[in-house]
């Protein structure tokens, strides 16, 4: 009996579209029933314990997901599971070129839908993908999306710090099952949209141009730069050339673990189009007095 | 003599008949000691009238009584008060079906 194949649906007595109430209730019930504490009969135990296995399994979702496509192995696809979840594979590897992808059905079927030819009965519904455009401002705030797909209304909230390129999984707003099968998983790809002012570097950092005139550049100053929350004051050292960058610490996107990236000022020198009599003499004086050859350095 | 807590204090009463501390009986219940407070609010278990309020002991036959509410308590979900209750129905089954 204890190495053989137990079905947990027929265990706890509940059919196997059963809902969380549903199980909970008939573990309850049947628990008081064959408690060895309140049952004298010999085999109380051994039903006692099989009920707490049968409930476990189906009352932790993910492992039901796995005890309805693999029945008794369930355990074993528990050890082969990679260790990386899809979000994160997906995270890592993301999509290139960033093209649009609306609803690329086939996508995790051809990666993975072999699997589903293994058992029959009930099938699981498609994951399917669609793309979720968020400006930086998002990005750094998080916040809430009503999308429509499908002429089917979807709510996703998405956290400060997301990433682009990340995949944010909405568990069974995929595709419907079929014969009671649970639906897929609907994973939503984050496109950050290009900013008038800030640049992305990585996944954290930003970059911002700092534009400065050719005297500040060479005496420092101390000037005002936007960030994405506000503006920040930043000093700029004596002999800052073009493309200098100065760091701002903390002042990039916002990481999922907490902190932020950096917020990188990059040095622009701007010189004026046209010049004033008096500057014009006094950059003609500076010119004969420099000694700096800067296609020497 | 006393040290291993299963032996009374050689004086009056509990001398004649053994008893345990509440260390003990926690230990053999395989509960903690607060676990075993909320079943003497709960009247489960009762101290020895002969010991001191201070330091009091229990029958040994307690630990097995606390063990059970406990199991029950863990294993259905219930509350103090309801793992005692049950506890105390059992043990009424028990009575008279030993009349029968």
């Amino acid at each position: 009996m204890p190495l053989s194949y137990t079905d947990y649906y027929d265990v706890l007595g509940v059919p196997r579209d059963a809902d969380q109430d549903a199980i909970r209730r008939a573990y309850r019930k049947l628990a008081r029933e064959y408690h060895p504490d309140l049952n004298s009969d010999s085999d109380a135990e051994e039903r006692f314990k099989a009920l707490g296995e049968a409930y476990e399994v189906l009352s932790d979702a993910e492992k039901r997901e796995r005890y309805d496509r693999l029945g008794a192995r369930w355990r074993e696809a528990e050890r082969e599971a990679p260790e990386e979840s899809f979000e994160d594979f997906f995270a890592h590897e993301g999509f290139g070129d960033g093209s649009r992808v609306e609803f690329s059905q086939d996508l995790f079927e051809a990666l993975f839908g072999a699997r589903r030819d293994r058992t029959a009965g009930p099938l699981r519904g498609r994951d399917r993908e669609a793309l979720l455009e968020l400006s930086l401002e998002d990005a750094l705030t998080g916040g809430r999306r009503r999308l429509t797909l499908d002429g089917r209304e979807v709510s996703v909230n998405f956290p400060a710090g997301v990433r682009d390129g990340q995949l944010i999984r909405l568990t069974g707003q995929g595709g419907e099952g079929r014969d009671g099968g649970p639906p897929g998983d609907l994973f939503l790809r984050v496109a950050l949209k290009p900013h008038p002012h800030f640049r992305r570097r990585g996944d954290h950092d930003l970059d911002v141009e700092l534009a400065i005139t050719p005297s500040e550049a060479a005496l420092g100053t101390t000037v005002a730069v936007k960030t994405p929350t506000g503006t920040a004051r930043i000093r700029v050292p004596a002999g800052s050339s073009s493309g200098r960058r100065l760091r701002l610490r903390g002042q990039g996107l916002p990481k999922r673990g907490g902190g932020s990236g950096d917020l990188h000022a990059i040095v622009k020198i701007v010189v004026p189009k046209a010049l004033s009599d008096r500057e014009r003499e006094l950059y003609e004086q500076l010119a004969e007095s420099s000694t700096l050859d800067p296609r020497e350095v | 003599m006393n040290a291993d807590g299963q032996t009374g204090p050689a004086d009056g009463d509990l001398a004649a008949e053994e008893t345990i501390e509440l260390t003990v009986l926690a230990r053999q219940a395989g509960v903690r000691i607060v676990h075993v407070r909320r079943y003497l609010e709960f009247g489960l278990v009762e101290p020895h009238p002969a010991a001191p309020a201070g330091s009091p002991r229990f029958d040994p036959r307690s630990a097995a009584r606390v063990a059970r509410a406990e199991r029950l308590r863990r294993d259905l979900a219930l509350n103090y008060a309801g793992a005692v209750l049950v506890c105390e129905l059992l043990d009424r089954i028990g009575e008279l079906e030993a009349r029968l």
